[in-house]
């Protein structure tokens, strides 16, 4: 009888401590649904129809789905081409660019470090649209600041219309993304530096490691989980581009330039097709995901 | 004088909205003559209509705050007309708050279609006629004028309603309508012995050649902003293929597969590829050619006439410019007085509007106003029977206004006149003839077989 009471007991125990933690997680959760889960679930749902935006939907089922890689004019799988173009550089540019930035940075710490530090940050405080016009004013084919200097040390012939050419337009967007987010990854690059045990670093020294042999033995494998975030936000961060693109070129020349965020305004805003708007966002979501997923994946094996 | 000029200005454009969207408005032509009798007839009654609209806006005397949206930016040149236009109303009606914004001409068309899914649409708003106010009418967002128009009919012509009428119903106020007009600076020309704008397409080559011989480029062009491109490749289809053939296509009673139009595009390609065009063009803005234009790099510029308010105001440039039509390529086809433009610009009422009657005759009130000061500035041509003393109206919008009174016929721009998924098509296909990725063959079938 006591021992059915004892467990009753334990099993109300139970029930209100499951009831307090979600109580507790209720908040967050109803945060997490209203803000991601719901807006992607009416992004899959109005994907499914042929939409304006303003009059009554029809519904398609997956035909925008197929419509986007079979229809030509959308040019999706070239914004898509034009988004994996630039997180290759992120990656192979950007990233190594940030880490041989944050070694150097990260190995003592003086005034001038610090000076450094500040300064290669600096563009990631600049407001997008201020880069964005700064560049257009150095890509400008008439008082351009490059085209001027090609001028000047005779190289005439490599003078450019920089975002109107279908040869360097994409290149153009490419330059100045790569040289506004390195100090983002620096920065992340650099806290894993710094937290890298100062010991370690003493005991490689003292059995005869180079400067550069403990960076790449001891520090890099260190901040392999730093890395790998570094990676992902690359990568996603160069699907889900927008803005430099927007100002620079607006996809442009011939739509040569677009990426998928492009492609999604001009659904959405320009040809009234909100149901393709939509299903291009779903892609980027699924995009996002399964990228994020595979360099996780990745790094996990290389780990093993 | 300048009175008459206007009145005969308003007989020629009586015919832009035969053009009419949806079924509303029948296409046809019109004869100049008859429209000018009647144009004439509803001068007479101007000031009786004004006494009328002024005893239905003062009926509601209790404060009243309304918003609008337009793209009256600081740097945009209707700027003027709209601040004159608000104060003179914010004098006549104190119990009327009008609270306005204005947004980049772009950017705007992203919001005012984000405002009109979401139902969150300021009372009165600026938006372009045909195509583009007819998917907001469709969704039965857009209050219906019909109440209030007959207030104002002496003054805002029927015909000119073309544009914001569907199915019948009126749900625009057109303010001023505008031309695609070849700008031409004198002084360049003058370098290469022509002391006038060339008349005819051969003078006109010629003229080009001539000028490219000197090292002048004859043309200046945003390919970034491929409506400008429109501005070029309209025109040469115009009189190309003819006024009539090209609004068909247009408001889809034609098909695109039309050889003439593909061999008119080859025409322009043409252009492009002897070099008349400045090569840099394709990477600027249509603010940046302007003003090269304006420094003097290119020749001629093709626009809207909006620009000769910004041309006029340069006290510098303006002895230098001229205005004229684009010449007939084409006689068979084609003749002078076929005009790209027509009555775009214009102001709506939310159906949603907790105010919507009193805001529809204020956007009437206000429309008729912002059409007489964008006259006056020369920002386009009146939409509305002009009133008061014109004599200040520039010289180069007067020039307008004589080639809009000897038109025959106008298409409104093919980016305006299309639903905005074909009219992005169409932009997509303008832009690769540009830049000679497509020829004309491919930009008639390609336009056939992808305008939904």
């Amino acid at each position: 009888m006591s021992d059915n009471k004892v467990k009753n007991e334990k099993k109300k125990r139970k029930i209100e401590e499951g009831l307090a933690i979600f109580v507790f997680l209720l908040p967050g959760l109803l945060l997490f649904v209203s803000i991601l889960i719901a807006p992607i679930a009416v992004s899959v749902y109005r994907s499914m129809y042929d939409w304006n935006g303003f009059s009554e939907g029809t519904f398609i089922g997956f035909d925008n789905y197929i419509e986007l890689f079979t229809n030509g004019s959308i040019k999706f799988m070239n914004s898509l081409k034009n988004s994996l173009i630039l997180a290759f550089f992120s990656v192979f540019i950007q990233l190594p660019l940030a880490l041989g930035l944050a070694l150097i940075l990260g190995r003592r710490e003086s005034r001038k470090e610090r000076a450094f530090l500040s300064i290669f940050f600096m563009p990631v405080l600049i407001s997008t649209v201020v880069i964005g016009q700064l560049w257009l004013k150095i890509y400008n084919p008439d008082y351009g600041i490059l085209n001027r200097f090609l001028d000047a040390v005779h190289l005439s012939s490599w003078k450019h219309v920089w975002v109107g050419d279908i040869k360097t337009a994409l290149g153009s967007i490419i330059v100045p993304t790569v040289w506004q987010y390195v100090g983002y990854h620096m920065l992340l690059m650099y806290a894993g530096v710094k937290g890298v045990d100062i010991d370690l670093r003493e005991a490689a020294m003292l059995d005869g490691a180079t400067k550069w042999q403990v960076d790449r033995y001891v520090v890099i494998p260190i901040i392999k989980p730093i890395l790998r975030v570094s990676v992902i936000f690359a990568v996603t961060g160069s699907l889900k581009t927008y803005d430099l693109v927007r100002i620079l070129t607006e996809g442009g020349p011939f739509q040569s330039t677009e990426v998928p965020s492009t492609l999604l305004e001009n659904m959405l805003f320009l040809r009234n097709r909100y149901g393709m708007g939509s299903t291009i966002s779903v892609m980027l979501i699924l995009l996002c995901f399964a990228f994020a997923l595979l360099i996780t994946a990745a790094f996990r094996e290389k780990d093993v | 004088m300048k009175r008459r000029i206007a009145s005969i200005v308003m007989a020629g454009i009586m015919t832009l909205s035969l053009f009419g969207c949806g079924s509303a408005t029948p296409a046809a032509t019109t004869d100049t003559g008859s429209a000018t009798t009647e144009t004439k007839t509803e001068t007479t009654t101007t000031e009786t209509k004004t006494e009328t609209t002024e005893t239905a806006a003062a009926a509601t005397d209790e404060p009243i705050t309304l918003n609008m949206w337009c793209i009256a930016t600081e740097s945009d040149s209707n700027r003027h007309a709209y601040e004159a236009a608000i104060a003179e109303m914010a004098e006549k009606y104190p119990n009327i708050t009008l609270n306005w914004e204005a947004f980049e001409n772009q950017s705007y068309k992203t919001k005012i279609k984000a405002a009109v899914s979401a139902n969150e649409m300021p009372d009165i708003f600026f938006t372009w006629s045909c195509a583009f106010l007819g998917d907001f009418v469709d969704a039965g967002k857009v209050y219906c004028l019909d109440d209030v128009y007959p207030e104002f009919a002496s003054e805002l012509p029927e015909n000119m309603l073309g544009n914001t009428t569907y199915d019948g119903k009126h749900y625009g106020v057109p303010t001023t309508m505008n031309i695609v007009g070849l700008f031409a600076n004198m002084d360049l020309l003058g370098e290469v012995g022509y002391t006038e704008v060339p008349g005819t397409y051969e003078e006109f080559i010629a003229c080009c050649d001539a000028l490219k011989e000197k090292g002048i480029i004859p043309f200046g062009c945003a390919g970034k902003e491929t409506w400008c491109v429109t501005e070029y490749l309209e025109s040469v289809i115009e009189k190309s293929v003819g006024a009539d053939a090209l609004n068909d296509i247009f408001l889809g009673r034609d098909t695109w597969n039309n050889a003439e139009v593909g061999a008119a595009v080859d025409t322009f390609q043409e252009l492009v590829n002897n070099g008349y065009f400045d090569p840099s063009g394709i990477g600027l803005t249509n603010d940046e050619v302007k003003n090269n234009f304006i420094a003097g790099k290119y020749a001629f510029y093709m626009n809207g006439t909006w620009n000769c308010a910004d041309f006029a105001s340069n006290e510098e440039f303006l002895p230098k410019v001229k205005v004229a039509e684009f010449p007939v390529i084409n006689s068979d086809k084609a003749k002078l007085g076929q005009l790209i433009g027509g009555p775009s610009d214009t102001l709506a009422v939310a159906a949603s509007s907790p105010n919507a009657e009193v805001a529809a005759k204020y956007a009437m009130e206000l429309g008729k106003l912002i059409c007489h000061y964008g006259y006056l500035d020369g920002c386009g041509l009146p939409a509305w029977t002009p009133y008061g003393d014109t004599s200040a109206v520039n010289p180069l919008t007067q020039t307008v206004a004589e080639i809009c009174a000897n038109a025959d016929t106008f298409v409104l721009f093919g980016d305006t006149a299309m639903s905005a998924d074909d009219a992005n098509t169409y932009l997509s296909y303008v832009d690769q003839v540009y830049g000679c990725q497509v020829n004309g063959d491919q930009f008639i079938e390609g336009l056939a077989k992808e305008i939904r």
